[in-house]
């Protein structure tokens, strides 16, 4: 039993540095093409629903990739500033993520929220089942078997 | 087809009225003959649910007629139809727009209501099953009534047309477009079934197991053909929409993903109902969440609400489909309030470290899981309603927030399989789990030494391999133990469902995480390279049809094969249409797209290229977990309870 603990304990280190190799190393230096993508997934198509800019075929998608294309290539601008120029441009709601500020926070901390009570609900139920293990019969329960079992013998003494 | 202006439309509607009162008459009929155990009456049931299966069959077959002989009487084949559509997908055509998938829902739905009262012809006395016949008359006849009021696919269009534009471009360029939305409408539809007995054993009262065993089959197959549907649609973005991807998260999308969701949850609970009888209320929860998030999903993407809440009310749809859902909803909790004394279960779950519990905290994930995916699509919604502005939540957000709970279910599926029932010890754990830690640890070294990098990426892999050792391991044992019939029934079944899920899960984390792409303007005759491979242009060509004029890029890859990436405008629609040409391997596919601005005349094309990592193994993943779903719906084999449970006794000698 001892050796098979301590190979359990050799494989979770194995498994965490493995991790940490892959985690530290990274892949290939990001391209121009790599920063437009990512910028068009961020932002909204104008003329869709809940599409980004990188997935929609609509002409104002295409418009807008180019304009992107474009500021990426002239390489004067960082990520923010071309999303704030985007905004400035072509108008309107044009991030896709919605901001961590006011009202829109709502859309990250609810999830989050029902996750907590989810998991204490749980935590809840399992703290009550183990309260409540069967086992412990409660008096009116062993007073119920005792009527029953008064009952069968009466039965029995009659029959 | 002037001769028969009017008339089409005419009998088309009169066929749904007839659907309607059939339906409504079924269910008047399922509901008077229980309560007041009149046989005769009950025998009614299963006519009037043929008499509405078939008038929604001629109704849909009517619509054919008209769409194939092209009769511009109707609006419908006006919006939709064109004499320049090729045959098939002018019958696809139908089920193209609101009227007609509405009209194929209610064929659908009757199907699967003759269906149920075929099964059922010899237990129809039984008060649960009429009141299931009951409840799905009463779903049905909705139906048939929105078909017949707000979405008509019958009614008369202006005079005078002699041609139309043809379904959305979209929906004529794949062959796709005839198998995924009947499928998933088989698998979105046939929720019904169980939800139907669910309410009946609300009414009934008997809410034990009896109506779960009964029904298990059917989830299986709605459970089965959702996911089908769904996974077919993800081929259809890949191979037509042209931006590389398979899932765009768009509100479309997640109406379907939805239903799936509380859907697996419920497969899954229902498990502990049958083997411990507990969960009973959140199981009937789970049906009605899932039957009701498919008429939810419906009025999203139906009623134009997601454009804006102010185009709520320009569509009659949407008002129908709230205020079913609102019935659905009050209905199915009050009936659940009213039985809550006989709902409650006795039993208790021992151990937070047992196969129950684990089916516990999988219900977790996915009702958080559900949660994210309805919060992320009505958001916009609520904000607009409140403070009037309009926002958008993307693809960025479900990523962010569905990744852990993709690597939470992942970790969950690689220690559920192996635990027990009740209760399991550390050391059951450790011994168990052994192997199946050697093939997530032989994972991780695999994909480190092909260059992965990256903390989720990394952990799905590894969990992949963990969690698909321990799928085997169920697999192994059942098949060494039974033989072939190691592989068939829930248990076994599920495991290659759950290798199914696996090879998805790992091909999603390897495509979404190391995909690379590049624009390359191509010269013809000068070959370029990206990422390895070389990329020629041979030549740019023009191929005209009636409905439309494509342009195409002809690219070498690789020296080989050629490959047509083209851009297809649609003439009478006036819209263009981008078609990739994808090579496929085992590793990776390379995806082309012809980029406009295109000139048929000039040499030169603009190519957009991606290469993606492992996706055919998302449809690899897609077809074991159908076969895997089709196993599981054989019956298992049952422990009889005379039979022993240790192993035989040999008889030493039978002669002496």
């Amino acid at each position: 039993m001892k050796t098979k603990k301590l190979i359990w304990i050799a494989m979770l280190l194995l498994t965490g540095v493995l991790l940490a190799i892959g985690v530290t190393r990274s892949g290939s230096p990001l391209t121009q093409q790599d920063r437009i993508d990512s910028l068009t997934s961020h932002l909204a198509c104008p003329t869709c629903s809940g599409e980004s800019v990188f997935v929609s075929r609509a002409p104002a998608a295409q418009a807008i990739r180019t304009e992107v294309a474009r500021q990426v290539g002239a390489g004067l601008r960082s990520d923010d500033e071309i999303i704030s120029y985007i905004e400035q441009r072509f108008g309107g709601q044009v991030l896709l993520v919605p901001r961590a500020t006011g009202l829109d926070s709502l859309v990250w901390s609810l999830p989050v929220a029902a996750l907590i009570i989810a998991i204490s609900l749980l935590v809840g139920a399992f703290a009550r089942w183990s309260r409540n293990k069967p086992g412990a019969p409660s008096a009116q329960d062993e007073k119920l078997v005792e009527q029953a079992l008064a009952q069968v013998s009466d039965d029995q003494s009659k029959g | 087809m002037l001769a028969s202006a009017g008339i089409i439309g005419t009998i088309g509607r009169a066929l749904l009225l007839v659907g309607f009162v059939g339906s409504v008459f079924g269910a008047f009929a399922a509901i008077t003959g229980v309560r007041n155990n009149e046989p005769r009456v009950i025998r009614l049931v299963s006519r009037f649910a043929v008499l509405a299966f078939a008038a929604a069959l001629g109704a849909f077959a009517v619509m054919e007629y008209a769409m194939i002989t092209r009769d511009f009487s109707l609006a419908y084949v006006q919006k939709v139809g064109s004499w320049s559509t090729p045959a098939l997908y002018n019958f696809a055509a139908v089920w193209s727009a609101l009227e007609g998938s509405i009209l194929m829902w209610v064929l659908i739905l009757s199907g699967y209501t003759l269906a149920v009262c075929f099964w059922m012809r010899k237990r129809m006395n039984e008060s649960l099953a009429a009141w299931a016949m009951a409840v799905m008359m009463i779903v049905l006849a909705f139906f048939f009534l929105v078909s017949f009021f707000p979405a008509n696919p019958f009614a008369n269009g202006a005079p005078g047309v002699l041609d139309g534009p043809g379904p959305n471009p979209l929906l004529q360029n794949h062959i796709l477009v005839m198998f995924h939305p009947p499928i998933l409408y088989l698998g979105y539809v046939g929720v019904t079934v169980p939800f139907a007995f669910a309410i009946a054993a609300l009414v009934t009262g008997r809410v034990g197991e009896g109506w779960l065993l009964a029904t298990r089959r059917w989830s299986l197959f709605a459970w089965g053909f959702l996911t089908f549907g769904i996974a077919l649609g993800s081929w259809w973005s890949y191979e037509v929409l042209g931006w590389s991807g398979v899932w765009a998260w768009d509100p479309v999308e997640n109406a379907s993903l939805l239903p799936w969701i509380t859907g697996t949850a419920y497969i899954h609970s229902v498990l502990v109902q049958e083997r411990r009888g507990m969960l009973r209320v959140w199981n009937i929860s789970l049906l009605v969440a899932t039957f009701s998030l498919t008429i939810l999903g419906t009025f999203l993407t139906r009623s134009g609400v997601l454009n804006s809440v102010h185009a709520f009310s320009e569509s009659g749809i949407g008002a129908w489909f709230l205020s079913f859902f609102a019935v659905v909803l009050v209905v199915s909790v009050f009936l659940i309030g009213w039985r809550g004394d006989k709902l409650r279960s006795p039993g208790v779950i021992d151990s937070p470290l047992s196969r129950e519990a684990a089916f516990l905290a999988n219900n977790v994930l996915f009702a958080v899981f559900a949660f994210v995916v309805l919060l992320g699509t009505v958001f916009p919604l609520i904000i607009e309603a409140l403070q009037n502005r309009q926002i958008a939540v993307g693809a960025p957000f479900f990523d962010r927030l569905t990744v852990p709970i993709g690597i939470a279910l992942l970790t969950l599926m690689s220690i559920a399989p192996v635990l027990p029932w009740r209760k399991a010890s550390a050391e059951t754990l450790q011994t168990r789990l052994f192997w199946p830690a050697w093939c997530g640890i032989a994972a991780l070294v695999a994909s480190l030494a092909s260059g992965a990098y990256g903390l989720a990426p990394l952990l799905t892999f590894t969990l992949g391999g963990v969690s698909s050792g321990a799928a085997l391991r169920q697999v192994v044992l059942a098949t060494r133990r039974q033989g072939f019939r190691g592989l068939v029934g829930r248990a076994n079944g599920g495991m290659i469902v759950h290798l199914g899920v696996i090879l998805i899960a790992v091909a999603l984390g390897a495509s979404n995480s190391y995909s690379k792409s590049q624009e390359l303007s191509l010269v013809a005759g000068v070959p370029a390279t990206f990422a390895g491979h070389s990329f020629e242009l041979t030549d740019v060509i023009e191929v005209r049809d009636d409905r439309s004029v494509s342009v195409k890029a002809l690219v070498i890859v690789d020296g080989g094969k050629t490959y047509e990436p083209a851009i297809t405008k649609y003439t009478r629609i006036g819209m263009n249409v981008g078609t990739p040409s994808v090579k496929t391997s085992l590793t990776s596919d390379i995806y082309l797209t012809l980029e406009p601005p295109v000139r048929q005349d000039s040499n030169t094309a603009r190519i957009k290229i991606f290469i993606k990592p492992m996706i055919s193994w998302l449809w690899i993943g897609t077809g074991l977990m159908a076969i895997g779903t089709f196993l599981a719906a054989f019956p298992g084999r049952r422990r009889r309870p005379t039979d022993a449970t240790s192993a035989p006794v040999l008889v030493a000698n039978k002669s002496a």
